[in-house]
């Protein structure tokens, strides 16, 4: 792409932000209630939808305005930089988005996915399982063929953002029970059809971003399987491929401003945490440059993304620990909003090392695969 | 040939040439001299950071560091790019501040830096050099150096360009050459793994042995993707970039060699296993032009103290590297 453009749109987004759009400077304050902070951050995605800033970096035809996902690289940093808190809900932009216009029929994506840029439709993703963490293709929830689409029944769990969800990319199991990986296909789920049932988990930071996903037979029409029947291992690969590789330049662009906020509070003896937490955080800069820049010549990263993953996830660990050092109100309790955010935050950056593949998985994957031990 | 297909051939290349000959003629056979006055060049600069990695994957010997920092001073002088080394300076807590040569006593002539009053060369016959031990297979060379001595040969209002070019490209070029030394460690823990049996089984297949060597493979490959984003941007890097290369590259590369060496175990603590010559040469770069623990300790201080916003992740947009 050509690099004048980027640079005609940064320089268009950081105007527009120097305005101090109201939806910016509401997405710009500490929320911890969750579902406050979505609000917020719908009320920014369709703001971004209507000047026209979150549409670039997304293909014409599921409504956005072209170009490469350098634009969507530029845009996060931009809101990151103005003050922006953290993605809230819109983390599927980059890890489910990617795969529903690649592989979701067309009309299908043309019709949703404007939707979700405007920030009007969120999604959620129903990978896990009780019985399938770590071991995906385990999946149990069974899709059967009926006339004209399916019928899904099963448990998922761990379904990121479902109570705030209209949409939902499932994995069922379409093959025999020992059919393992090849047996799977990826539905999406209408979470409003009253055979799904949604109850969200009260995580252990406050927050409910979790929910469990109850499919009692729920009808899914052929239009919305995503990829092939029985191709569904293909679909969840290009899932984690976003979620692993590229996904981690949209979030460390946040955790950079975390670093800066937290600046104010800091003393000479913390300039050893910050400036290893500044290596950290270059790491990701750069491994997930490289992520960006294969993506958009179409090249997947494969295996490599289990880099991207450990080094975001040992970023976020660094900068929080800087967050404890500076700031230990967090570990005492909350009084205001801004401690209990950082509290949020800390409590969960604990828990990164287990979401979108474990840390030992990665490691399992980066020794298989990579270095090829026996 | 795309420009990792590049970067892996000449990667290869530059092993062999040192594999043949560790001195000085490996950077004559390599075209090193001429790679300096073509670094702005994507190809030249690619060949550059893999003659460095190469020469601490082949633990070679030669002044190629000292060179490369001395080029930006002199190169308006038309002066043979291999004919002057730069002595890197070193505070000793015991023994004052001190400076190094690096390699093979190639160089005709020394340049030293004064920060303030320009740079000195000297005829490297007219220095007291007292070698330094270092099982690193990289020669070194201390000395002292009376201030009144020399001839000024860059005044102050050219050494001072020249010192933060010169310091850009050595840090860089220093973190490169940790990573490959520190990758000569992890491909012996890696073949170890693949064959020392223990209960009945290589040892690679104990989960607890391949995670270390995982995060042994994860530490590189931040090393080497800092470094590459730093070389392609150049003068277009984030401010501070050298420092924050250099310092992850001493800080992980340590890292790996810790990781690799509990692998080997016992056997990777011995005088007759390569590994602590790898580790050792990893030590003594990290060690020169701010070691990881001070570079990092003052990194986080300029951000403490100017409450800077780095921008690292604009700046690789900005500057579109990879491009």
């Amino acid at each position: 792409m050509n690099s004048a453009d980027l640079a005609a749109y940064t320089e268009g987004l950081e105007k527009w932000q120097a305005g101090s759009p109201p939806a910016l400077l509401a997405a710009a304050e500490a929320r911890p209630v969750y579902a406050a902070r979505v609000e917020a951050m719908r009320g920014l995605m369709g703001a971004l939808y209507e000047g026209g800033w979150g549409r670039y970096g997304w293909p014409e035809a599921v409504g956005g305005l072209g170009g490469s996902i350098l634009y969507r690289a530029a845009m996060w940093d931009c809101l990151a930089r103005a003050g922006v808190r953290g993605m809230a809900l819109f983390e599927h932009l980059e890890i489910l988005l990617p795969t529903l216009c690649a592989m979701a029929r067309p009309e299908f994506s043309a019709s949703v996915v404007p939707e979700y840029l405007a920030g009007r439709e969120l999604w959620a993703q129903g990978f896990s399982e009780p019985t399938a963490g770590s071991d995906l293709a385990s999946i149990r929830t069974r899709a059967t063929a009926v006339d004209g689409g399916y019928r899904i029944r099963g448990h998922k769990v761990w379904t990121s953002w479902a109570g705030y969800a209209t949409w939902c990319l499932v994995l069922a199991r379409t093959g025999t029970p020992e059919s393992r990986h090849r047996g799977l296909t990826a539905f999406v789920v209408d979470l409003r059809d009253p055979e799904c049932q949604v109850d969200p988990i009260e995580q252990a930071n406050g927050t409910d971003e979790l929910a469990e996903v109850t499919l009692d037979d729920v009808f899914v029409p052929e239009e919305r399987i995503v990829g092939e029947v029985d191709g569904g291992w293909a679909v969840a690969m290009h899932v984690l491929s976003a979620e692993r590789g590229t996904f981690a330049w949209f979030r460390h662009g946040f955790l950079y401003q975390q670093l800066h906020r937290q600046l104010d509070l800091a003393a000479p003896h913390n300039d050893a945490a910050i400036g290893d937490a500044l290596l950290d955080l270059a790491a990701v800069s750069a491994t997930s440059y490289r992520g960006l820049r294969s993506h958009e010549a179409g090249i997947p990263l494969g295996p490599r993304a289990a880099f991207t993953k450990l080094l975001l996830c040992e970023a976020e660990r660094s900068v929080n620990d800087c967050a404890l050092a500076l700031e230990p109100d967090l570990a005492i309790g909350s009084r205001d909003d801004e401690t209990e955010l950082l509290r949020q935050e800390y409590l969960f950056s604990r828990i990164v090392t287990v979401y979108g593949g474990s840390q030992q998985m990665q490691l399992e994957t980066i020794a298989k695969q990579i270095l090829q031990l026996p | 040939m795309s420009s990792s297909e590049f970067e892996e051939a000449f990667l290869e290349s530059a092993r062999e040439a040192f594999r043949r000959d560790p001195g000085v003629a490996s950077l004559d056979s390599l075209g090193v001299w001429d790679l300096l006055g073509e670094l702005s060049e994507a190809e030249a600069r690619t060949a550059l950071d893999c003659v460095f990695r190469a020469h601490g994957r082949e633990l070679a010997s030669t002044a190629a560091l000292g060179c490369l920092m001395a080029h930006p001073y002199v190169a308006e002088d038309n002066i043979d790019p291999g004919a002057v080394a730069m002595a890197l300076p070193r505070r000793s807590p015991r023994r004052g501040d001190r400076l190094m040569l690096l390699g093979d006593l190639s160089a005709e002539q020394v340049l030293i830096d004064r920060p303030g009053s320009g740079a000195t060369l000297v005829p490297l016959r007219e220095l007291d050099l007292e070698p330094v031990a270092n099982p690193g297979r990289l020669a070194l060379h201390e000395f002292s150096f009376d201030a009144s001595g020399g001839r000024l040969a860059v005044p102050e209002a050219r050494a001072e360009p020249a010192r933060v070019r010169s310091r850009f490209l050595g840090r860089v070029a220093a973190a490169f050459e940790i990573l490959g030394a520190a990758e000569g460690a992890l491909d012996l823990a890696l073949e170890h793994a693949a064959t020392r049996e223990q209960f009945g089984q290589p040892i690679g297949k104990f989960q607890a042995v391949r995670h270390l060597l995982a995060w042994a493979q994860c530490d590189a490959v931040a090393i080497q993707e800092v470094c590459q984003r730093a070389a392609e941007l150049d003068a277009l890097a984030p401010v501070r970039f050298d420092e924050i290369a250099k310092a992850l590259a001493g800080r992980n590369g340590l890292r790996i060699c810790e990781r690799a060496l509990q692998v080997l175990g016992g056997i990777g603590f011995t005088a007759e296993q390569e590994h602590h010559h790898f580790h050792s040469r990893v030590l003594a770069l990290d060690a020169l032009l701010g070691s990881s623990a001070e570079l990092a300790n003052g990194l986080g201080a300029w951000l403490r103290d100017a409450r800077s916003d780095p921008r690292v992740p604009r700046a690789l947009l900005d500057g579109g590297s990879l491009a």
